[in-house]
């Protein structure tokens, strides 16, 4: 998977540079309209983080120079500016997502990760972990074989770690993932609580390994 | 009143002072110029009779109609011409009129004569009614002068000032372009529309630079929070962090986040008050209602809420669809955030209202400040405080009534729509 990220800001791009890579992204970051233009017109790449804010320029000028060239490349937006006019803008104009800032990196990595998929559309959409597989065409879930039925918010969560596999990923971070803005932190954290036992259950039930692992009550990771 | 019907009035008022004051002089010259000039008539035809004396050389008394020569036993010392009103019968008239007498002794000849001369005077009446009749009709003339100039002034004269005044009706604080006033050679009228042209140009600039502000420091606070919030994603994933490190940096998380929010709800505030929501779109509210409760289903039942809707009635109302989904969704987050364990909420849709009511603990805030920012049920507690301020800036927007009332655990919020009601 070739990313390009397009982010005027180092520090925040280091950091989604280091947490990509080392989930097998093969990362390269530009900081202006400018650079990306010329790393676009030089390689190819299956994916572009595009923030709309840009020393030199509208990131929306540049995501219609890039729809129009290359409009198989998956693109995921990052703004700061919370503007639903954005947001809209940029997904009429072909974005794939659109993501604000500030978030986590488990999110970015799990949107850009679906983005990719759509887009590959070849055979059977599998995702897999150990013994646990789903289908995302379809929604089904196998544990050695054996048909789990699942809940949306199960099945969302279940993908949430295993494109996020051996990641800690704190409670708050799944929230939103789950309800977005929509849940206090307060509620939220004993919903995900909730979920999590089930979800853990419904695998076991079927035979499969324990693979959520409880840190310190902080979060959960994903690990065989 | 309107300036110039004032103006007119006001000058007439003075106009009317002047002529009366004017009215009394001019009679007083007048009665003086006329008094002088019958002395001086009289006096001249004493001349004439004394000359008459002297050359008929009169021995007997002579009564006229306009005088009387009486001849006096003894010769007497002459005495000064004496002028006095008298009433005298006139002839033609026959009637008492006022007459003016001159009286004087003078010695002819060696003999003295009282000689007396009457003649009718010009009336003190007459004078009066000549100075009024003028004075009337001038002033007459003047008032209908005065409205014709009235109207040229508030027609012509005062153009560019109620061009001036629709500009300003007309001027927004948020448009682009500074109003341009018409050019006008009235001093008054240039230095108004100077110090508006100023004025204007300071408010919008002012208003866009704090706009800006506001828009950029929600932006500016994003960005830095993205920073914070991804180094701390990087840092979770170190190996080998024991559970007091993990909860400072969940800890720190929370608090980034938080931060995200506030600065959010905050630049939402700030748009609202700035009208930038300005479409205007035919809702039906009852629906908006359906897909926010879709919304919170799942809240909802974890929660263990039980919750009705009584749909009396579907109001349609003119809104932002973004406004008015914020404003539901805050009123709802509100109404199950605030909820007990297994509480109810009860929603009522009627043509002009809607009420929503939840089951929760008495309130501990003064509920008059419910609506004002930063008001929490608890201070410890996580939630910003910033739910119902907005809720009540929307409701400001666009005309809506919100009251909260409750009786024992019970809380209601009423919303009644009139101004986007259609």
């Amino acid at each position: 998977m070739k990313l390009l990220v397009i982010e005027d800001q180092k520090e925040l791009s280091d950091n989604i540079q280091v947490y990509l890579e080392n989930e097998g992204y093969i990362c390269e970051v530009v900081a202006s309209i400018s650079k990306a233009s010329e790393k676009l017109y030089g390689y190819s790449y299956d994916l572009i983080l595009l923030d709309l804010m840009l020393p030199d320029g509208d990131g929306l000028d540049l995501l219609q120079t890039i729809k129009s060239n290359w409009p198989e490349l998956g693109i995921l937006i990052i703004s700061a500016k919370n503007a639903l006019d954005d947001k809209i803008a940029g997904l009429n104009m072909g974005a794939d997502d659109y993501l604000a800032k500030p978030f986590h990196l488990a999110e970015l990595n799990a949107r850009l990760k679906a983005i990719y998929r759509r887009k590959q559309q070849m055979g059977e959409d599998l995702i897999s972990f150990e013994n646990i597989s789903m289908n995302m065409d379809t929604y089904e879930v196998r544990v050695n074989d054996e048909t789990i039925e699942l809940t949306r918010k199960e099945f969302d969560l279940l993908h949430y770690f295993i494109v996020n596999k051996n990641r800690l990923l704190t409670k708050q971070a799944i929230a939103e993932h789950l309800w977005g803005d929509f849940m206090d932190s307060a509620d939220s954290f004993d919903f995900v609580y909730q979920h999590i036992k089930n979800l853990r259950r419904k695998i076991v039930n079927a035979g499969g390994m324990d693979v959520i692992h409880t840190v310190y009550g902080t979060g959960y990771k994903l690990k065989a | 009143m309107n300036l110039v019907t004032r103006f007119t009035i006001l000058f007439i008022l003075v106009s009317l002072m002047v002529f009366l004051v004017g009215g009394v002089i001019t009679f007083q010259v007048m009665k003086r110029e006329i008094d002088a000039e019958q002395q001086r008539f009289l006096l001249e035809r004493l001349n004439r009779i004394v000359h008459m004396i002297d050359r008929r050389d009169i021995k007997d008394d002579m009564i006229r109609e306009k005088f009387q020569i009486r001849i006096l036993d003894r010769i007497s010392e002459e005495s000064e011409v004496a002028f006095s009103d008298t009433l005298v019968m006139h002839n033609t008239l026959e009637r008492l009129e006022p007459h003016l007498k001159l009286d004087v002794i003078r010695t002819i000849n060696n003999r003295s004569y009282a000689i007396t001369i009457y003649d009718v005077i010009v009336e003190t009446d007459d004078i009066n009614d000549v100075v009024i009749e003028s004075l009337v009709k001038t002033f007459l003339i003047l008032l209908v002068a005065f409205a014709g100039l009235g109207l040229v002034v508030s027609f012509y004269q005062l153009r560019p000032f109620r061009q001036t005044l629709q500009i300003i009706r007309s001027f927004t604080i948020s448009g682009k372009d500074p109003p341009v006033f018409p050019k006008t050679s009235i001093r008054e009228f240039r230095k108004l529309n100077a110090f508006l042209d100023e004025m204007t140009m300071k408010v919008q600039k002012d208003y866009h630079a704090l706009k800006e502000f506001s828009e950029n420091a929600s932006h500016e606070l994003q960005t830095p929070l993205a920073i914070i919030q991804s180094k701390l994603d990087v840092l979770i994933q170190e190996e080998g962090l024991n559970e007091k490190q993990l909860k400072l940096i969940e800890s720190a998380q929370l608090t980034a986040r938080r931060l995200s929010s506030l600065s959010s709800s905050l630049s939402l505030l700030t748009k609202i008050e700035n009208h930038e929501f300005s479409k205007k779109e035919k809702i039906d509210f009852t629906t908006v209602v359906y897909q926010v409760l879709d919304e919170f289903s799942e809240l909802l039942s974890l929660k263990g809420i039980h919750y009705t809707v009584e749909n009396v009635s579907s109001p349609t109302i003119e809104v932002d669809p973004v406004l008015i989904q914020i404003m539901i969704t805050n009123l709802l987050n509100n109404a199950i955030k605030h909820n007990l364990e297994k509480g109810s909420i009860h929603i009522k849709i009627d043509r002009k209202s809607a009420t929503i009511s939840n089951t929760g603990k008495a309130l501990e805030t003064d509920p008059n400040e419910l609506f004002e920012r930063f008001r929490k049920s608890n201070q410890s507690d996580t939630s910003l405080g910033l739910g119902l301020a907005i809720v009540k800036k929307i409701c400001d927007l666009y005309g809506f009534k919100i009251k909260y009332s409750n009786k024992s655990e019970q809380h209601t919020l009423s919303l009644v729509f009139n101004g986007g009601q259609q």
